[in-house]
């Protein structure tokens, strides 16, 4: 659906991105995530047409954004990172004025624009001037607006940026209910908000791609060997039995534990065992074995913010 | 173009700008009905339109700066440009607007003829060729400020150099009559304006074949007409900017003539500059 071939874009000296190549399929959420000044506003705008690429092409459709410059954007509707608002209009003659530039079908205009008025919901405001609205409405006009004209694609950039924590979670599921029938490719420097709404990722940063794939992919990319945490009504001698496991490469008693969290009679260790293995069920029968209860039982797992601070950080290494 | 063209001529009226333009165009225009017509008991309205022309020196900037810089400013721009229209639309919907509401204030003055026709004679033909006149070189003026606002994203700067742009127009009467009129400085200024063409051509269509053929072209153009026609150049500075000059063409129109040179002239002055503001904002994207 939207193919980005190559994309370099320069300002000057300034390398902005640099061979940006990926795909987003009909119906993906895709999340556009890196840190800020990594290139992610620029690349959203030469997908929109907004800006040109210095180098590459792009493809929507099948169709060259700057070839077919009419036809393609139609398609899209496209959020910027500070929403596009005429100040000296009122919500409903803005979101009129945004149908007919879209050049959308005039016949059911007013149907089309209160729907968009219902889903994003800001049909208590419809009659008020946008520069009397708050930054949250004035965000939700933005994503009205993007909604105009009922486009297959949606960009958002930073669709949440600068709301508050209500707000942010009202718009996420706005945006996950909205791109139940669309595609949508959003933009951010949160993790959990991406994690929240899109079922792939693409990472960015200082103007190259340096991961892409969903959560789960990612997180097994990085993963090297699993961790697991327990708590045992034991002494130590069971560590010696653990390491018999096939598969367990090491155990380390955790000493570091808040007051609150010791138990008596009980040991707290980390089993480290080999990449891809489950020793969770041979862990369990050997504590049944022994008679030692195991109170707790915890997988060590990788957030997304640790893959991408080892992608990111990786990168910063590369280049110093 | 519609919607941005109904947008915009609307903005004139949400926001102080439209109220200012109309309301110092009328005044000024009135305060020199009264003085010149009125109080000398005179019906020569041709004069007054002649001589508040000096009105689109600081109006047209008021109502030129912010069109495309405003836009720019507020990242509105953004909207437009990742819409299907056409810069073309957006440009000509936003010249049109204001050439409209420009429009609108001129039928406000019609009164005033309408006056002396009640209480004396006017000459119909050449009233209405000094209206089409005078709405042409304003429109001219419109488009000049229309371009300077897609260079900034600054009203002030927008209003200053467009400002500084129009009384360049206008002291281009007074330059003609004072610059050297000889053949060598005839042919210097021609290869010039020759350079300067094949300049725009350049950063139009970037292709350096093109550019070469085009600057060769307007070299064989110079030289030939210096071996045939050497008068040519005597005076061509002169006649050259008195050609271009937006207010030498208004003259025709005062004397009652429809001119259909100084129409198409006007015509082509604006596309010309709306051209240019396409080309400008156009650029932006690719820099």
């Amino acid at each position: 659906m939207i193919k980005a071939l190559n994309l370099t874009k320069t300002y000057g000296n300034h390398v902005a991105i640099k061979d940006v190549n990926f795909q987003i399929d009909k119906g993906e959420i895709v999340g556009f995530l890196g840190p800020n000044g990594a290139g992610k506003t620029t690349t959203l705008n030469i997908i929109t047409g907004y800006l040109s690429p210095s180098q590459g092409s792009v493809e929507i459709d099948g169709l060259d954004i700057i070839e077919n410059s009419s036809a393609v954007k139609k398609k899209i509707g496209y959020l910027p990172d500070v929403p596009p608002l005429y100040m000296d209009m009122t919500v409903g003659e803005y979101l009129e004025f945004v149908y007919n530039i879209k050049k959308a079908d005039p016949s059911v205009k007013e149907r089309a624009i209160n729907e968009i008025i219902e889903t994003v919901k800001i049909s208590d405001v419809k009659n008020r001037l946008i520069k009397n609205l708050s930054k949250g409405y004035r965000q939700r006009v933005g994503i009205a607006q993007a909604l105009v004209g009922n486009p297959e694609i949606l960009i958002l950039d930073e669709p949440t940026s600068g709301l508050d924590p209500v707000q942010i979670i009202e718009i996420r599921n706005l945006i996950k209910s909205i791109g139940e029938n669309r595609t949508v490719f959003l933009s951010s420097h949160i993790l959990s908000e991406i994690e929240a709404v899109c079922n792939r990722i693409i990472i960015i940063n200082k103007g190259e791609i340096v991961a892409s794939g969903t959560p789960k992919e990612l997180r097994s990319r990085i993963e090297g060997n699993r961790k697991l945490q327990l708590k045992i009504k034991s002494d130590k001698s069971i560590i010696d039995d653990i390491l018999k496991i096939s598969g367990v490469k090491n155990v380390s008693i955790i000493d570091n534990l808040k007051p609150e969290e010791i138990e008596p009679d009980t040991i707290d260790i980390t089993i480290e065992s080999e990449k891809g293995k489950d020793i969770r069920e041979d862990v369990f029968m050997l504590a049944a074995q022994k008679r030692r209860p195991i109170l707790m039982m915890a997988e060590q797992k990788f957030d997304l913010e640790d893959i991408f601070i080892q992608v990111t950080g990786k990168e910063e290494n590369k280049r110093n | 173009m519609l919607a941005v063209f109904k947008r915009e001529l609307k903005s004139y009226f949400t926001t102080p700008i439209g109220y200012i333009f109309m309301g110092v165009f009328l005044f000024i225009s009135g305060i020199f009905f009264s003085l010149m017509n009125l109080l000398q008991n005179d019906g020569n309205y041709v004069n007054v339109l002649n001589t508040i022309v000096f009105i689109f020196l600081f109006l047209v900037p008021i109502l030129t700066m912010r069109t495309l810089s405003e836009e720019k400013k507020n990242k509105t721009e953004q909207l437009l440009l990742t819409s299907p229209l056409r810069i073309w639309d957006i440009v000509f919907g936003k010249f049109l607007a204001s050439s409209v509401l420009f429009l609108i204030t001129l039928i406000v003055t019609l009164i005033y003829p309408l006056i002396i026709k009640f209480n004396g004679y006017v000459a119909p033909t050449e009233v209405l060729c000094t209206y089409v006149g005078f709405f042409l070189m304003g429109c001219s003026f419109i488009a000049v400020g229309t371009f300077i606002s897609s260079l900034t994203e600054n009203q002030i700067s927008s209003a200053i150099a467009t400002f500084g742009a129009l009384l360049i127009l206008w002291i281009m009467e007074w330059i003609t009559q004072n610059v050297q009129s000889g053949v060598k400085s005839g042919v210097i200024f021609a290869l010039i304006l020759t350079a300067l063409i094949v300049l725009i051509i350049n950063s139009t269509v970037k292709n350096p074949y093109f550019t070469g053929i085009a600057g060769a072209i307007g070299l064989i153009i110079v030289f030939s007409v210096y071996f045939i026609k050497k008068s040519f150049f005597e005076g061509f500075i002169a006649n050259f900017l008195g050609w271009m000059s937006v207010l030498t063409r208004f003259d025709s129109f005062s004397g009652g003539v429809l001119d259909i040179s100084s129409v198409v002239y006007y015509i082509s002055f604006i596309f010309v500059f709306l051209f240019l503001t396409v080309k400008s904002i156009d650029k932006k994207r690719w820099s």
